[in-house]
C-alpha cells in the first residue's frame, strides 16, 4: 500500500550525472535510510521521490501508482527539511494547519486534527508562538507535526537532525524511531552520519557518487560490506584498509604489502591478485611484546570505556580499539596482532568484496 | 518544480509588466525612432541627425552638460565620500542624529530644493553673499550672471546629491566585516594603512556603483535647472536634459526632438552599460554565488 | 581616542549645519515678517515670528491660490495620483514580475533590461508619452498621470523586490509546495509576506518620487483639482516664476508647507530606504 519502488532512476543537471540508474524497493512501514557523503546524490534521490525535481529517466512508484509526472501535492508525501522550513510569518498553529486549510478542510476539523498532532508531538503549549520564538528542537517537532497532520503515505526527512546539538540529536533520534513505529508510516531518512543511520534504520542504502553500493540492514552493512567504499564509510573509526597483493605460499595464502605481511585464511582465489584487506579496529589487539606486526605508537585517544591506539607499521597506520586504558604511550614500540578470519578481502581494481566463503 | 508549469506561471506573473513594457517602452522607442528618421513630410531621412551637427544650441548644451557633469560629480562624490568616511569613523550616540540630518536633502523634492536655493542665492537679500563677504565679494549676482549661474547650479546640486553618494558609500562601509580590522590591528597596520589596504578594496563595488549612479543621476537631472535658472541666463545653464524638453515642448519640433532624445539615450546608455559590467546581476538573481558567500 | 572623537564630532556638526542650513533658512524666512525678509545684511534669527505668510497672499489678484495653504487642491492631486500609482505598480506589477524573474524566468538579460529601464532619463520619452496620453484622452486627468508614473516606478520597484525575493529561502517555498499550495498561492500566501521590508521600501520610494515629479506633470496636466490633475511641484513652480522677486515670505511658506509630507515620510522610514536607494548594491 505504501511501498516505494524506484526503477532505473537517473538525474542529470546538464552533463552532470547526479544519480546513475538507481533502483530500490522500500517496503511499507520501513524506516529506510539513504546514507552517503555529500555529493553522493542522496538528497537528490529524496527530492525526486518528493516531486521537487524532474526525473531525467527512470520511474518512481508509490503504492502501485507511477508518480513520475505527479506534482508533490498529488503524491501525498510529507517532507521535513534540514532547516525545517517553517513559515516565519505564521504561528505554530497556522503552520501546521496550512496543509489542511489548502485542502479545504473545515475550521472545526482542522482545529481538531492540529491539536491531535500537537499532542502526539508534545507541542500543544507552543501553538500561539512564532517559529523564531521557539527552540531548535521545538521547531523540528513543529515541522514533524506539519508533515504528519496530513496523514501522508510517505514520510521524507532530509537530514533533519544536523542542526541540533549533539545531546538533543541523540534524543531526537530515539524520539523519531518511536514515533515512526507508533504511526507506522513508510519513512525515508537522508543522512551523512553513519552512526545515526545504523542506530535508527531498518534498512540502509549506501550511496556513492550517484550509485547505490549496497542495500542491507545495519548489521550486514557493518560485517559484510559490499565494497571498499562502504567498508570504509560505515563504522567509526573507519575500517583499516591496506593495499597489497595476495599470493599463495605453499598451502596458505598470504598478503604482502610494502610494510607488512599477513597470513590469510581461505581466500577463494584462483591466482595471485592485487587486493585491499580490511580489518576493523576492534578485531586488532596491541601489546608491548608478543606476536604480531612491529610498529611504533603514533596516537592514543582515550574515550573512557575504550581507547583507540594508532600504530604506524612502516608507512601504514593501523587503528586498534582497546578496552579501558591501554597502558601504552605515544612513541612506544608495540606489536599489532590480528586473526586471519577477521580480515575482509577486496579486489583492488573494482573495490568489490571478495567472498572468501567460496 | 515541473518545467512546463514553471514557464506558464512565470509568464502569467510577468504579464502585467510585459504589457507595460510594450506600451510604455517599446512603443515610445519605436515612435522616437520613427520620428527621428523621418522629415515633416514623412520621407525617410537622416537630416535630423545632420542638423544636430550644425545646431549651435546643441553644442552649447553639450558643453554645458560636460561642465555641469564634471563639476557636479567631482564635488558631490568627494563630499559624499568624505562625509561617509567621517561618520563611519565616529562612534557615539550622536551617530543616528547626524545620519538623519545628512539624509534630509534626499527627502526634499528637487523643486523645493530649487526654491530654497533661490532664496539663498538672491543677490540683494540672500544669505550666501553675506556669509562670503569676508572674502571681499560684496553683492554677487549668482543666478543672473553668465559665469556664475552654472557654479551656483552645481552648488545646489551638490547639496541635493552628495547625501546620495554618502548613502551608498556608508552602506558599503558597514558591510566590511569587523574581523578584517581586528586582523589588521593585530598585524600592526596604522590607521591610514588600514584604510588604504583593507577598507578601500573592500568597498570597491560601492565606490564604483556610487560613481555610476551619481553620474547617471546628474545627467538625468531636470527639475532643479527648470526651477533655479530655467536654462538661463541666456543659454548658460542649458544642459541636455533641459534642451530635450525645450525642443519638444517649446519649439514643437517633433522630429528633431526625437533625434535629440535618442542622442541623450545613447549617452546615458554608455554609462548604464558600464554599470552593468560592474553589477553582477547574476548574484542578485541567485544564479551565481557572490564573493564571500 | 577621546580627542579624536571630539574632533570628529566637531567636523560632523559643521557638516550637518551646512546640510541643515537651506532648510533652516527657508523655514525661518517663512516665519519672518516682511520687514525682516527684505533686509541686508540678512537676518538669521528673526525678532518677530508670524504665520501670516502661510495663508495671506501678497498678490491680491491671485489671492487664495498663491499661498501655502492654497496648495491644497494640488496636494489632493499629488496624493491621489502618487498613492494609486504606487499601489498599482508595486502590488500588481512589480511584485509578481520580480517574483517571476527570480524564481521562474531567471534571465540575466531581462534583469539587466529592468535595471536599464530604471535609468532612462525622463526627458527622453516626454514627447512619446504625451502623445500616448493624448491619444487615450487622458490629458489633465488623474489616470493620465498615474499611467505614466507607473511606467517609471514599476521597473525600479521590480528591481528592488528582486533582491528581496531572492533572499526568501527556497525550502520554505518547497515546504509549501509539498503542503499542497499552487505556485500562485505560494507567491501570495508565503513569499510575498516574507518580503515586507522590501515592499515598504518600494512603496515609500515610489510614493515620494511620484509626489516630487515635475516634467511629466508639467507636460500632461494644466489645471488643478477639481478641474484637472496638476500636482504640487507645478503649484510651486508657478509660484516661483510669478512671485520669485517679491513674495518671499509666501514663497518660503509654500516651500515649507509642501516639503513636510515627504520629509516626514522619509524620516520615519529611513531604515527601509538604504537598500532601495543603493539599488540593492549593498545589503542595507
Amino acid at each position: 500500500m505504501s511501498e516505494i519502488v524506484v526503477e532505473g532512476l537517473t538525474k542529470k543537471y546538464g552533463k552532470n550525472v547526479v544519480l546513475d540508474n538507481v533502483s530500490l524497493k522500500i517496503s511499507a512501514k520501513e524506516y529506510f535510510v539513504l546514507l552517503g557523503p555529500s555529493g553522493s546524490g542522496k538528497s537528490t534521490l529524496l527530492r525526486l521521490i518528493a516531486g521537487l525535481e524532474e526525473i531525467t529517466s527512470g520511474s518512481i512508484y508509490i503504492g502501485d501508482k507511477k508518480v513520475n509526472d505527479l506534482l508533490p501535492k498529488e503524491r501525498n508525501v510529507a517532507m521535513v527539511f534540514q532547516n525545517y522550513a517553517l513559515y516565519p510569518h505564521m504561528n505554530v498553529f497556522e503552520n501546521i494547519a496550512l496543509p489542511l486549510k489548502v485542502r479545504g478542510m473545515t475550521k472545526v476539523e482542522t482545529n481538531r486534527k492540529v491539536r491531535e498532532v500537537a499532542e502526539t508531538l508534545h507541542i500543544q503549549g507552543l501553538l500561539e508562538k512564532k517559529p523564531k520564538q521557539i527552540s531548535g528542537g521545538e521547531q523540528q517537532r513543529v515541522a514533524l507535526a506539519r508533515a504528519l497532520v496530513r496523514d501522508p503515505t510517505v514520510f521524507l526527512l532530509d537530514e533533519p537532525l544536523s542542526n541540533l546539538d549533539a545531546k538533543l540529536r541523540v534524543e531526537a533520534r530515539a524520539f523519531l524511531k518511536r514515533l515512526q513505529k507508533e504511526v507506522g508510516i513508510t519513512t525515508i531518512f537522508v543522512t551523512h552520519d553513519q552512526a545515526e543511520a545504523t542506530t535508527i534504520a531498518t534498512r540502509i542504502a549506501v550511496l556513492n557518487r550517484g550509485t547505490i553500493t549496497q542495500v542491507d540492514d545495519p548489521y550486514m552493512l557493518y560485517s559484510r560490506p559490499s565494497d571498499v567504499f562502504t567498508a570504509g564509510f560505515v563504522g567509526s573509526p573507519s575500517m583499516n584498509l591496506i593495499h597489497g597483493v595476495a599470493r599463495k605460499q605453499g598451502a596458505d595464502w598470504e598478503f604482502h604489502s610494502e610494510d607488512l605481511d599477513v597470513v590469510l585464511g581461505k581466500t577463494g582465489l584462483a591466482d595471485e591478485k592485487e587486493v585491499i584487506i580490511g580489518v576493523r579496529p576492534e578485531e586488532l589487539t596491541v601489546s608491548k611484546e608478543g606476536p604480531g606486526l612491529s610498529g611504533s605508537v603514533s596516537n592514543v585517544e582515550l574515550l573512557g570505556s575504550i581507547s583507540y591506539v594508532t600504530v604506524s607499521v612502516g608507512k601504514t597506520s593501523l587503528v586498534v580499539q582497546l578496552p579501558g586504558r591501554p597502558g601504552i604511550e605515544i612513541g612506544d614500540q608495540a606489536k599489532v596482532e590480528l586473526r586471519p578470519e577477521s580480515v575482509l578481502l577486496f579486489d583492488a581494481k573494482t573495490g568489490g568484496r571478495i567472498d572468501t566463503k567460496a | 518544480m515541473q518545467r512546463g508549469q514553471t514557464l506558464k506561471v512565470g509568464l502569467v506573473l510577468a504579464s502585467p509588466i510585459v504589457v507595460y513594457f510594450a506600451a510604455f517602452f517599446v512603443y515610445p522607442l519605436f515612435n522616437l525612432l520613427q520620428n527621428a528618421f523621418t522629415s515633416n513630410s514623412g520621407a525617410l531621412t537622416i537630416a535630423n541627425f545632420q542638423s544636430m551637427l550644425s545646431d549651435p544650441i546643441l553644442s552649447v548644451a553639450l558643453s554645458n552638460t560636460a561642465y555641469y557633469f564634471v563639476g557636479s560629480v567631482a564635488l558631490e562624490y568627494s563630499v559624499g565620500f568624505m562625509v561617509a568616511v567621517l561618520l563611519y569613523a565616529y562612534s557615539g550616540r550622536l551617530k543616528s542624529i547626524f545620519r538623519t540630518i545628512i539624509f534630509l536633502p534626499l527627502m526634499v523634492s528637487p523643486v523645493v530644493i530649487g526654491l530654497m536655493w533661490i532664496l539663498i542665492l538672491n543677490t540683494n537679500y540672500g544669505p550666501l553673499d553675506y556669509i562670503l563677504s569676508p572674502l571681499g565679494l560684496g553683492k554677487v549676482d549668482w543666478l543672473g550672471s553668465q559665469s556664475l549661474a552654472m557654479p551656483s547650479l552645481i552648488l545646489a546640486n551638490t547639496w541635493e546629491y552628495s547625501p546620495f553618494v554618502f548613502l551608498i558609500i556608508y552602506a558599503g562601509l558597514q558591510t566590511v566585516p569587523p574581523q578584517l580590522y581586528e586582523a589588521a590591528s593585530v598585524d600592526g597596520l596604522s590607521r591610514f594603512q588600514t584604510f588604504r589596504f583593507i577598507t578601500l578594496p573592500a568597498i570597491r563595488p560601492s565606490i564604483v556603483v556610487a560613481f555610476l549612479l551619481n553620474s547617471i543621476g546628474v545627467l538625468k537631472g531636470f527639475d532643479l535647472i527648470y526651477v533655479l535658472t530655467n536654462g538661463g541666463p541666456g543659454f548658460a545653464t542649458y544642459i541636455l536634459s533641459f534642451y530635450t524638453y525645450v525642443v519638444g515642448f517649446s519649439f514643437f519640433e517633433t522630429h528633431y526632438a526625437a533625434a535629440i532624445a535618442l542622442l541623450f539615450l545613447a549617452i546615458i546608455g554608455t554609462f548604464v552599460f558600464a554599470m552593468l559590467r560592474f553589477t553582477s546581476v547574476e548574484v542578485y538573481l541567485g544564479l551565481k554565488r557572490g564573493e564571500g558567500e | 581616542m577621546k580627542g579624536r572623537n571630539l574632533l570628529l564630532i566637531a567636523v560632523l556638526t559643521l557638516i550637518c549645519l551646512v546640510y541643515l542650513f537651506p532648510i533652516y533658512w527657508t523655514v525661518v524666512t517663512s516665519l519672518k515678517t516682511n520687514l525682516e525678509v527684505f533686509t541686508r545684511p540678512p537676518i538669521f534669527l528673526p525678532s518677530q515670528v508670524t504665520l501670516s505668510n502661510f495663508y495671506v497672499s501678497v498678490d491680491v489678484f491671485r489671492a487664495v491660490s498663491q499661498t501655502a495653504v492654497g496648495s491644497i487642491p494640488w496636494m489632493i492631486d499629488s496624493t491621489i495620483i502618487a498613492a494609486v500609482a504606487t499601489v498599482v505598480s508595486t502590488f500588481l506589477i512589480a511584485a509578481p514580475a520580480a517574483y517571476s524573474l527570480v524564481r521562474f524566468i531567471r534571465s540575466v538579460w531581462l534583469a539587466r533590461l529592468i535595471l536599464f529601464m530604471t535609468m532612462i532619463p525622463e526627458a527622453v520619452f516626454v514627447v512619446p508619452f504625451f502623445i500616448i496620453v493624448a491619444k487615450v484622452n487622458l490629458l489633465n486627468t488623474w489616470w493620465g498621470l498615474i499611467l505614466v508614473y507607473i511606467s517609471f516606478s514599476a521597473p525600479f520597484s521590480t528591481w528592488l523586490l528582486m533582491g528581496f525575493f531572492n533572499d526568501v529561502p527556497k525550502s520554505v517555498e518547497e515546504a509549501a509546495q509539498i503542503d499542497g499550495l499552487s505556485p500562485y498561492q505560494i507567491f501570495y500566501r508565503v513569499s510575498l509576506r516574507l518580503v515586507t521590508p522590501g515592499i515598504i521600501a518600494a512603496v515609500i520610494l515610489s510614493f515620494i518620487s511620484c509626489w516630487n515629479e515635475l516634467l511629466y506633470a508639467l507636460v500632461i496636466t494644466f489645471t488643478p483639482f477639481p478641474a484637472g490633475a496638476q500636482t504640487v511641484p507645478l503649484f510651486l513652480t508657478s509660484f516661483i516664476i510669478v512671485q520669485k522677486s517679491f513674495a518671499w515670505g509666501g514663497l518660503a511658506a509654500a516651500g515649507v508647507f509642501t516639503m513636510l509630507p515627504t520629509l516626514i515620510m522619509g524620516i520615519f522610514a529611513q531604515r527601509y530606504l538604504a537598500r532601495g536607494l543603493t539599488l540593492g548594491s549593498v545589503k542595507g
